[in-house]
């Protein structure tokens, strides 16, 4: 006992003695340099007004080149598939009967011939623009003219090539398999709102009105695969699937996507709904511009397929019931689905992401590993009490 | 009459779309004409606005002169001069001669107190730095922030990192000639046994194609880079049937797979560290104005831009790299004798010790 007295004080010795080492006041000298984040820096008040002017004159720019194509768009007899305008460079017929017979697979790959609307597929070649006097026009982003009142049979998809495909366009690279059937999902994916025009004509008002309201990011891909190939969803520009979400990236997202993500059906519900209730008025002209960064800014998760999968799933008479439905959307989405929106749309995310747990919820190793150290200490308690020695 | 009158109706009617698409047209131009004025105005706006805030950032700060370096901050206990005095050499040896334009690009900084919780004015201009900061942390951030003057676009992706002076020049060394000897290369083997053309393909100095072939030489290589890399991007859409043959050893597959990626997606078997250190040894060569006649011509193959600003053939350049990067092995790890005596005696100790234990006794 007197012993064990004599280890005990020498170990509380210690601990002092560490702690009048370590503690304040004398303290001890930092191990590292503290952390701190100093401020990018961000443009004027003046400079940011000047490149906010730049984005709107960019789409202005990009609506008056669509509006300047409406007019010339000639189509041809023979193709029932979209007709293909080229600016920036002029090709050789031989480059553009390749990407015509691209676009005619990608055209009776979405089960489509002679169409209503009529789609036209404006591809901007890549070009340099030096001048000072004026933004570089849009070149990042798709942009779509939509059918409106005074031109109901017409949309036309505005398509910037970029360095990549202008070069392939042009011939500057090896047209192998691969490299076509990327072309062929880079075209399909260009057609946008207009292949739904094209599939099942003008929507009916509640639709375009709900479509309008949230820029068409449910109805931005008619194909069955992904946008980018198979498997490849705006899930897949997010993130690895096969990894965990980032709460961040999850938070980034409105409340109702959230909710979606983690499987409730009223989240589905509010997020499918979003925009339905505003009575919006179809503008002249109907353009259609996609955000810049667009799978940011969805309300379902890959929202860019969602229509396409309904239309799949229901079957086209369907879902053309829905389309030119006049009834308030959810009434008519209900019917072509036949089951509860937020139900429906719940199974559907299930199918591309795994519902995330929300609210608090220790996760299952943590509690293995505190059961298992509270198991420990017992057994230990237990040992030590078991050899104690009672004189 | 009537009949006139009828068909001028027709005539407007038909007529109408027309019109209509006209004063659409007409708006979207007009709009599009009246943006690009105003953005014309703003522009001017801005740049006076760019200019007078420059002005008010640096108003009231202190100007430090060393060298070459120009540093503009505010009063603090920053020990911005002895950071310089330090930084200014290493600066003033990569650059030679055409350090002296570093004048026409100061450094501004903000300094901040790093403890505080209020909330600091927006910045538009230079950069923050805590003021607590020491010498050497300061004059690092020099160094790493020092603007390489007239640096071109092309230069920067050939190197895949700026160049910038360092104080380690050692280490650099060091990481290269463990790369010469771990990265799983055939190329890279080759370059370590002498054979400089193989140092030049994976420096990526001189005829730029064929990459493929030079950079991953044996259908191993090729096949490890698709499955290994790239798997995921193949395997979905078109590709995935040609990752299931490249993985399934048919070269061919592998190779087309490779050959389909964008231009520049392709892997280098050698990090920017690697060029890096050829760019310092050039510079070395070249003594003071090698910098100047490695910028003179951007548009120079980057062989003939080393090789002016070296004064040396490009394959003598090379084999000194090679040299340099060998004889900066990293230096074996070796214990003491005394190391292993002591060893002994610790265990034998604590083995002592828990041989004397008893039962516990309270």
């Amino acid at each position: 006992m007197a012993s064990l007295k004599g280890w005990v004080v020498a170990g509380l010795l210690g601990c002092l003695a560490l702690a009048l080492a370590y503690l304040p006041p004398r303290g001890a000298s930092s191990s590292g340099s503290p952390f701190f984040v100093g401020q990018s820096p961000s443009g004027t008040p003046a400079r940011q007004r000047a490149k906010a002017l730049a984005e709107e004159w960019r789409n202005a720019d990009a609506a008056v080149r669509l509006l300047e194509d409406r007019p010339r768009v000639k189509g041809d007899s023979l193709r029932a598939s979209p007709a293909i305008v080229f600016r920036g460079a002029t090709l050789s017929s031989n480059s553009v009967r390749d990407v015509e017979n691209v676009m005619d697979s990608v055209w009776r790959a979405l089960g489509l011939g002679e169409t209503k609307v009529r789609v036209t597929l404006a591809i901007e070649l890549q070009r340099p623009y030096a001048s000072v006097d004026a933004p570089t026009p849009l070149q990042d982003r798709v942009a779509y003219l939509a059918p409106d009142s005074t031109h109901r049979t017409d949309c036309i998809a505005y398509l910037p090539a970029g360095a990549y495909w202008t070069s392939f366009i042009l011939g500057k690279r090896d047209a192998m398999q691969d490299r076509l059937g990327r072309f062929a999902q880079w075209l399909q994916a260009g057609l946008g709102p207009c292949a739904f025009y094209a599939a099942y004509g003008n929507p009916g008002r509640h639709v375009q009105s709900w479509l309008a309201a949230r820029n068409w990011d449910v109805g931005l891909y008619l194909g069955s695969h992904g946008i980018a190939g198979e498997r490849f969803s705006s899930l897949t520009i997010l993130g690895d699937p096969r990894f965990p979400w980032f709460w961040d990236g999850v938070y980034s997202f409105p409340p109702a996507t959230v909710a979606c993500i983690a499987g409730r059906p009223s989240g589905c519900r509010a997020a499918v709904l979003a925009g339905a209730a505003e009575e919006r008025m179809i503008p002249i002209p109907n353009v259609v511009l996609p955000e810049r960064r667009w799978w940011r800014a969805q309300h379902l998760l890959p929202g860019e397929r969602y229509l396409g999968d309904i239309a799949r799933t229901v079957g086209r008479d369907r879902f053309l019931a829905f389309w030119t439905s006049g009834e308030p959307v959810d009434t008519a989405l209900a019917a072509a689905l036949k089951r509860p929106v937020g139900e429906w749309t719940a199974d559907w995310e299930r199918g591309f992401v795994q519902p995330i747990r929300l609210g608090p919820a220790a996760p299952l190793e943590g509690v293995v590993m505190a059961l298992t150290i509270a198991v420990f200490a017992i057994v230990l308690v237990a040992g030590t009490a078991s050899r104690r020695q009672i004189r | 009459m009537s009949r006139v009158l009828l068909l001028w109706c027709a005539a407007t009617l038909a007529m109408s779309p027309l019109r209509g698409q006209d004063s659409v047209m007409a708006r979207a131009h007009h709009r599009a004409d009246s943006l690009l004025s105003s953005w014309r105005e703003a522009q001017r706006l801005a740049d006076v606005a760019d200019s007078l805030e420059q002005v008010r950032a640096t108003a009231g700060s202190d100007t430090i002169a060393v060298g070459a370096l120009r540093i503009i901050a505010n009063p603090s206990p920053l020990p911005l001069r002895e950071a310089a005095e330090r930084a200014w050499p290493a600066i003033d040896s990569l650059y030679g001669s055409v350090a002296a334009e570093l004048t026409e690009h100061p450094y501004i900084f903000r300094a901040v107190d790093p403890d505080t919780a209020v909330r600091r004015t927006v910045l538009h201009v230079g950069a923050e730095l805590p003021w607590d900061l020491d010498v050497h942390a300061t004059s690092r951030i020099l160094l790493t922030t020092v603007t390489p003057p007239r640096f071109d676009h092309a230069f920067a992706d050939w190197l895949g990192a700026t160049l910038r002076p360092t104080l380690r020049p050692g280490d650099e060394r060091s990481a290269v000639y463990l790369q010469l000897v771990t990265v799983p290369s055939e190329a890279v083997r080759g370059c370590f046994l002498g054979d400089i053309v193989r140092c030049k393909d994976v420096l990526q100095i001189g005829d730029s194609s064929g990459v493929l072939a030079r950079w991953y030489v044996t259908p191993a290589e090729r096949e490890a880079l698709v499955s290994g890399v790239f798997g995921d991007y193949f395997a979905r859409g078109g590709t995935a049937l040609s990752l299931q043959k490249c993985r399934r050893h048919q070269d061919d597959a592998c190779t087309a797979l490779l050959q389909s990626l964008p231009p520049g997606s392709l892997p280098r078997p050698l990090a920017p560290v690697a060029r890096m250190v050829l760019v310092r040894e050039a510079l070395r060569a070249g003594g003071r104005d090698a910098y100047r006649r490695l910028v003179a011509h951007p548009d120079s193959p980057i062989e003939t831009r080393l090789s002016n600003a070296a004064e040396l053939d490009i394959d003598a350049l090379v084999a000194r790299w090679r040299e340099l990067v060998l004889a900066a092995r990293p230096v074996p790890l070796t214990f003491p004798w005394w190391a292993s005596v002591a060893a002994v005696l610790w265990t034998a100790f604590f083995g002592f010790c828990a041989l004397r234990s008893s039962r516990w006794r309270l």
